[in-house]
């Protein structure tokens, strides 16, 4: 009986032992997970359409013969230029084709042919090279900039710069934003205070400021790590001022009776109350922080993430472009993951009081 | 000299739309050191703000508490306060919970980790000292609130519905351990219920206390707390003389509650 929740077929099961023996589980919520090897498949229905969206179709048969033979030729003379130029110790200037190899070489084939045998009906696709580069071009893009990086930096290093950015502003917003949000959730006065410049300045989109901060603190880490506190602050002084007020009166009124003084009563009682809503605050900050970096570094930055990109459209480099935002979204994926299970670590009594 | 002193203790809340409400009217008492004192009433009839007025997280609109002579203005740890639930920190272990007053007050460890295991052993709840609080049960976490509230070794005992939330049988084993913990440790202990049944057994005074305003109706002095020590609870319980008083006050809070009905509609 047990086996036979085993093997492939049980990860697409629905599982648990309790949900095996409800009868009834439509419109029962504790009854629907997320199935492991549905995002499996999700995945590489994802992967598999882009495959097939970027795929030539419609090309005669002889002509493939003399185009990968063209191909060769010129792969061949790219690797010995690329070799070139290493040798020459001058590394940035590789250029990786930004054309789909197969395209270029139908293109220079048909240079050579007759008008009538080449005509764009041969070679088509949904998305061309020109528009979104392929799987396996932005394997190739992932590869090369890995090692060789792109703008004086590998991907690591763009990515590097691109977080350690929005750690240090998160660190300073988180810095600010607690004691002001604890503040505004514990004295009225306080409350009072921040009150209007809080709700005044929430609204406004870090980007809306991008501008300013460029002509204040110049292109770069100044402007990046500054707009980011500025995105992340209030978030932590919302999520502050909730976590002081959400906690029980009976926990205060108890610390006081066992001889608690009013220090000891924020710092044993009311800050570690508050640690679900911080956390929260932490990680909805981190995935604004993330969004807004990305986006400032565009104009804000000459390193990064959002920098590689910006710099590698305007050389119609849509392979690196691509390679970047799928590394973006996959820190994105991993920096929730982290939390959430840094989260399960730090208060394991979440929901639990 | 009294353990408590109680006089004419008044408390008008204001509530907004410019009217009050009389929560207290002129309450006086006198407690004795040792005493375990039980609360009873309908709803509003200012029990726990009575409770609170003793324990110092409020302050009386007329009238003076005295305790040992000497007037309480706010919350002190010569006063443990136990409530209904949700009053533990579920960020510290069952131990951390029972040691946060004497840690809050600068002990070191070598003079209250003995005490902790002591006191776990009391209340029923040996090798629980490293578990979590949300992994107990809703009586074993009210353990953990009494052993907490020893822990800082207090002259009087507060409870504001200690019980109120666990289920009968639960509630019927820890009137026994508040019980045996009132006799050995010989402290005063005031505690608020809803249940007339826990009234007159933990009692051995008791208060029925009416509303608007609120008040002592009655000042019973009772020997089923006495006797609960010794003899089996289910018995005393059903006992004619303990039936009698169940009945007795249970026909005075009906009628308060009929009155009420009456002015209110």
């Amino acid at each position: 009986m047990a086996g036979s929740k085993g093997g492939l077929v049980g990860l697409f099961k629905r599982g648990g032992s309790q949900n095996d023996r409800k009868t009834v589980t439509f419109g029962d919520a504790s009854a629907v997970r997320s199935l492991p090897m549905y995002s499996l498949l999700a995945l590489l229905g994802l992967v598999f359409f882009w495959y097939l969206a970027t795929q030539p179709f419609g090309f005669p048969d002889d002509f493939k013969a003399t185009v990968d033979e063209t191909f060769q030729v010129a792969a061949d003379d790219a690797e010995v230029r690329n070799q070139e130029r290493i040798d020459s110790g001058n590394p940035n200037l590789i250029e990786i084709p930004f054309l789909d190899p197969t395209q270029r070489d139908y293109l220079a084939a048909c240079a050579q042919a007759p008008d009538d045998q080449c005509s764009s009906s041969d070679y088509s696709q949904f998305l061309s090279p020109s528009k979104f580069p392929s799987p396996g071009d932005t394997w190739v893009a992932f590869n090369r900039l890995r090692t060789r990086g792109f703008q004086n930096e590998t991907l690591a290093g763009h990515a590097g710069i691109s977080l350690w950015r929005v750690i240090r502003g998160m660190f300073w917003g988180t810095l600010i934003g607690v004691p002001i949000g604890f503040a505004m959730g514990l004295s009225s006065r306080l409350r009072g205070l921040f009150d209007t410049p809080v709700e005044l300045f929430r609204p406004i989109p870090p980007l809306a400021l991008l501008p300013l901060f460029i002509v204040w603190f110049g292109i770069g880490d100044g402007t990046a790590v500054r707009l980011l506190i500025f995105a992340s602050v209030w978030i932590m002084i919302i999520a502050a001022r909730a976590g002081a007020r959400t906690v029980k009166l009976s926990k205060v009124r108890a610390a006081y009776s066992l001889g608690a003084s009013k220090s000891q009563v924020l710092r044993r009682v009311i800050l570690p109350n508050a640690l679900p809503e911080l956390f929260t605050g932490v990680r909805v900050a981190l995935g604004v922080s993330w969004g807004t970096l990305v986006a400032a570094e565009l104009v804000g930055a000459s390193s990064g993430l959002g920098s590689m990109i910006f710099t590698a459209r305007n050389n119609l480099r849509l392979d690196v472009v691509v390679v970047g935002v799928i590394v973006i979204a996959v820190i994105g994926v991993l920096m929730d993951l982290i939390m959430r299970f840094a989260e399960s670590k730090l208060i394991p009594w979440r929901g639990k009081g | 000299m009294k353990a408590l002193s109680v006089s004419n203790v008044g408390m008008i809340y204001d509530i907004p739309g410019g009217e009050s409400v009389e929560a207290l009217k002129d309450v006086s008492f006198d407690l004795e050191a040792g005493r375990l004192l039980t609360l009873l009433g309908p709803s509003g009839c200012g029990k726990t703000t009575l409770l609170n007025i003793v324990a110092g997280f409020l302050a009386p609109t007329t009238g003076t508490v005295l305790m040992e002579g000497e007037q309480i203005t706010k919350p002190g740890r010569d006063r443990g306060m136990v409530f209904q639930q949700g009053a533990l920190f579920e960020w510290l272990s069952v131990a951390d919970n029972i040691s946060f007053g004497p840690r809050m007050n600068k002990k070191r460890k070598a003079e209250y980790a003995p005490r902790v295991e002591e006191l776990l052993e009391i209340v029923g709840l040996g090798g629980f000292a490293d578990k979590q609080v949300y992994e107990l049960s809703g009586g074993m976490q009210q353990r953990v609130a009494l052993a907490r509230c020893l822990a800082n070794d207090p002259d009087m005992i507060l409870m504001d519905e200690p019980l109120g939330a666990l289920d009968a049988l639960t509630r019927e084993k820890m009137q026994g351990l508040i019980l045996n913990i009132w006799k050995e440790t010989g402290k005063t202990i005031i505690l608020v219920t809803h249940s007339v049944e826990e009234a007159l057994y933990l009692g051995d005074r008791l208060f029925v206390m009416a509303p608007r305003p609120g008040r002592i109706q009655r000042d019973y002095t009772l020997p089923f707390a006495e006797q609960g020590l010794t003899a089996d609870a289910r018995e005393l319980k059903l006992s004619p003389e303990f039936a009698e008083k169940k009945e007795e006050i249970l026909n005075m809070i009906w009628e308060m509650e009929e009155q009420i009905m009456g002015t209110g509609a």
